[in-house]
């Protein structure tokens, strides 16, 4: 209805209906953080067993674990007698030692444009180049298996629009707040409104999932909602994870969160101990561990991953930050990996050990870890159509 | 002059009471409320040209464009300075840190005992920018006012742009919006706001930041593929230390610090350039990045960017590569002359135009724009829950241009057009009687609802959408809608606000 006007060309109408081959019961859900700017994670998890990361990073450094001249809770927290977290990201001790959190260390994309919106879309996509495909990972995730899950909240991307990894022939919502589905003011006339939605958007997919979600999101209200485990951060970040924990424990098919951290880019005055970074790094781990914390029962069936387009320079820029970069980290957490340890060959920040201007090289693709996610945890090996042309490397991070 | 104020208080009786039709004159003149005149109904390719030109179309302007064709109104477009604005003018009069210096401006939010009011020059420039996209008669100048903020991207929440962009979008983007490319990038370049923004106010001899070098290249002119590489990045970082930002008296303009500049060798795309020297005077440190500048916007690469990103503005998300190569071409010949490549674009592209998803603020000022509504403009919720604030994106990239990302959030959207019809919305008042007599004009040729609610429907839609509905679709609605207990005005309101809903209104 209101689609058959002259102005209007149907051929952006329809999300044709799609069968994949393979089919299987749905597996976790998969939580998707994505730190967004190039995260300096020499400062998140630090190579404190490194000379040459000191030398580097000479007002940027973290402080050794062993900084005798330094306060403990300004120095990094050792995991494993050569890397340490940075002490703002404390919380996510009780996932570290509980085994249920893991590193990779050196990990991302072999792209080296050390641009920002190149890398994002290429490592949101799944593919090498611009040749591949224009759907996300994620979409064609949801596209290759057929979980019999048509759920509107199948794939959710926390925010006012979805992200490209979600991109495909499967229908996804964006969802900023669960609040703003509640439509507020006068009975009838929403009744009346809703009626009208019904019809003009009568063959729109889009459509009518939105209204079915205003309909199951009615009785949720985030506001009210109270874990006994945990307490999110009052954020942007605390809010859609503390939303993806409601989702889930409300059973509306929830299968894939999709959530993103802006602010990474710290070109200029990023902050080594305390300020703009590490209070970055704190909205992060204390989100992940109230997550970590709220949804202990469901951690069986749950697996929470995150990612930044790239690292960033291991030496500090003369504006007290760091300029676009290479190697990254990924975390991986869940009641089935192999935690407590930081994975990856680590390729050292020694002149002839770095690449291009003097960036941490990569020794694990992004793409071996989201495969070994997909195939173990989430029921779907069509891995080669998910990263096309990319044979992945199972690195037994996960059970 | 009355206030602000003043206005919006004489609006609301105005709207609320007959008995004050003698200040009708001075309210419609100021409000832009629209005389009922008849108007022209188009046929559905010229109802897209003009979504495309304006941020939709009013009744005059549809008028108008019958009159005279597509050819003349491009032309009397680009001719903006002609077009009296006085009725803008007059709306935007209150917005005070509009035309002031940066360093005023940052005085305004922080005077001590007057009030301390940070947000006003980034409140007053989000509200002045929607009310010109409403009501100013220079559309198409106001599409590319809105085109190029988005290709020069700042984001106004990051510190400190709040005293500095209401600069850099009167003196760079409003004022070379249907100028010179070469001059938007030169003063782009010298923007206090860009510098700021894209840490360049920090690139020092001893310390570079490759921060702005980078996206000077990438996102402003040779694009990601356009042929530079990370050693080009590091030379213009180079060439740019010492660009930088004056502080104190003269906080907020632009300088260039030879202290901090690296004097040394650089070569950036094959362009050598030689070491300053003690001797010579400090304009030359400065005038390095300018050589640059200047290859960088005539560059072949840049024009294909350019012209891409202009075509999938105004004709198709996927543009047409024949339209964009002539393009291309045109602002290699012209150097840049926005004009002359827009023409291309507009004539021989328009007839391919594919429909395009409104993105939120288009679909705002359409909204407001079609139903003639009174707005101050305070809208900024509405704005970020659709996900498009303005001068709101905070990576430099500017917001997404096509229409994928834009398609699934549309809970915001059937909320706003429910409250703007509803007039629920604070300092936005809608007449939807005075919204039918323009529209029955064209069905009807009458001045007055027939009241019958398929003729209003009808003329809705043609005034809304560019079309009436198919007979069993608007019977179909307005069953949907039927009430035994709500009143006939109230049924009205929830179809206008369906129509505003719909998908063919979300399209453009």
């Amino acid at each position: 209805m209101l689609h058959t006007l002259p102005v209007i060309n149907k051929s952006w109408m329809p999300r044709f209906a799609f069968a994949p081959h393979n089919v299987a019961p749905r597996g976790d859900t998969l939580v998707v953080i994505f730190l967004r700017g190039a995260a300096d994670v020499l400062n998140m998890v630090v190579p404190h067993g490194e000379d040459a990361y000191y030398a580097l990073r000479p007002t940027l450094g973290v402080p050794h674990p062993d900084e005798s001249g330094t306060k403990k809770d300004e120095r990094a927290i050792d995991l494993d007698g050569f890397f340490g977290f940075h002490p703002s990201m404390s919380a996510l001790l009780d996932a570290w030692t509980s085994q249920q959190l893991a590193i990779i260390h050196a990990c991302g994309a072999p792209d080296e444009s050390r641009s920002h919106f190149k890398a994002m879309e290429l490592m949101e996509r799944g593919v090498d180049d611009e040749r591949g495909p224009a759907s996300g990972w994620i979409g064609r995730h949801l596209a290759t298996l057929n979980t019999g899950n048509s759920s509107p909240l199948r794939a959710v991307g926390m925010g006012t629009r979805p992200q490209r990894s979600l991109s495909g022939s499967v229908p996804v919502s964006a969802l900023r707040s669960i609040a703003d589905f509640h439509l507020g003011g006068d009975q009838r006339a929403l009744q009346q409104m809703r009626a009208a939605l019904n019809v003009v958007y009568e063959d729109d997919v889009l459509g009518q999932d939105t209204l079915s979600i205003m309909d199951t999101l009615e009785q949720l209200d985030p506001a009210t909602y109270q874990s006994p485990f945990a307490t999110y951060p009052e954020t942007e970040f605390g809010l859609a994870l503390k939303q993806t924990a409601m989702l889930i424990k409300a059973e509306v098919g929830l299968e894939v969160s999709a959530i993103d951290v802006g602010g990474w880019d710290t070109h200029f005055a990023q902050g080594s101990v305390t300020g703009l970074m590490p209070s970055l790094m704190k909205d992060l781990a204390d989100g992940m561990a109230a997550f970590h914390a709220d949804m202990q029962q469901h951690m069986k069936n749950l697996t929470v991953v995150t990612m930044s387009e790239f690292g960033r320079r291991a030496s500090e820029n003369g504006s007290l930050g760091t300029d676009h970069g290479h190697g990254s980290m990924m975390m991986v957490m869940g009641g089935n990996v192999d935690g407590g340890k930081v994975h990856g060959e680590w390729p050292g920040l020694q002149d002839g050990q770095m690449i291009g201007p003097g960036d941490l090289a990569v020794t694990t693709d992004y793409r071996d870890v989201l495969s070994e996610v997909l195939q173990k945890r989430l029921n779907n090996p069509a891995t080669d159509q998910i990263f096309p042309n990319y044979t992945p490397i199972i690195r037994n991070l996960l059970r | 002059m009355i206030s602000r104020r003043d206005f919006l208080k004489l609006s609301a009786l105005a709207t609320a009471s007959a008995a004050l039709s003698s200040c009708a004159p001075i309210y419609r003149r100021i409000a832009g409320d629209l005389p009922a005149v008849p108007w022209t109904p188009l046929d559905a390719s010229d109802f897209l040209a003009l979504n495309r030109l304006t941020f939709g179309p009013r009744v005059e302007e549809r008028a108008r464009f019958a009159e005279i064709g597509l050819q003349a109104f491009i032309e009397e477009q680009f001719d903006y300075e002609a077009i009296d604005d006085f009725d803008c003018d007059i709306l935007l009069r209150p917005f005070k840190t509009l035309s002031m210096d940066a360093h005023e401006i940052e005085g305004v939010t922080n005077q001590l005992f007057d009030g301390y009011d940070r947000e006003r020059p980034i409140r007053e420039l989000r509200q002045a920018t929607l009310l010109r996209q409403i009501y100013s008669k220079r559309q198409l100048y106001e599409v590319m006012v809105e085109f190029w903020s988005d290709h020069f991207n700042i984001f106004i929440e990051k510190e400190p742009l709040f005293y500095l962009k209401t600069v850099d979008d009167r003196e760079v983007i409003r004022k070379h919006a249907l100028g010179n490319f070469r001059d938007l990038v030169w003063a782009s370049a010298h923007s206090p706001a860009m510098l700021v923004y894209l840490d360049n106010h920090v690139n020092e001899k001893s310390h570079p930041n490759e921060n702005y070098a980078r996206e000077l290249m990438e996102l402003h002119t040779l694009s990601v593929n356009g042929g530079y590489t990370q050693s080009d990045v590091m030379e213009l970082a180079r060439c740019l230390t010492g660009w930088t930002v004056k502080k104190h008296f003269w906080l907020g303009e632009f300088t260039f610090d030879n202290d901090l500049h690296d004097e040394g060798a650089k070569n950036v795309l094959g362009l050598a350039i030689q070491p300053n020297g003690a001797a010579l005077s400090e304009s030359k440190g400065q005038s390095e990045a300018e050589q640059v500048i200047e290859r960088l916007v005539t560059h072949p690469s840049t024009a294909h960017f350019i012209a891409t990103k202009l075509t999938r503005r105004f004709i198709a998300d996927e543009p047409p590569q024949a339209i964009v190569e002539k393009a291309a071409q045109t602002f290699l010949n012209t150097n840049g002359d926005i004009k002359s490549v827009l023409r291309v674009i507009l004539l021989d592209g328009l007839p391919l135009a594919q429909p395009k998803y409104k993105r939120p603020a288009n679909f705002i000022a359409s909204a407001l724009r079609l139903t003639n509504a009174h707005t101050e403009g305070a809208l900024g919720d509405y704005f970020i829950r659709m996900g498009q604030p303005y001068f709101g994106m905070p990576t430099p990239d500017g917001y997404p241009d096509v229409s994928a990302p834009w398609e699934s959030n549309l809970m915001p959207r059937w909320q706003f057009a429910f409250e703007l019809m509803r007039n629920e919305i604070d300092g936005t008042k809608n007449n939807l009687k005075h919204l039918l007599d323009v529209a029955h004009l064209h069905l009807r040729q009458v001045q007055v609802s027939t009241g019958i609610l398929q003729d209003d429907v009808d003329s809705l839609t043609s005034l809304l959408l560019g079309a009436p509905l198919e007979r069993f679709e608007r019977d179909g609605l307005i069953a949907s809608v039927h009430s035994a207990d709500a009143a006939p005005e109230e049924t009205l309101q929830i179809l206008a606000a369906g129509i505003l809903a719909s998908p063919a209104f979300q399209w453009r």
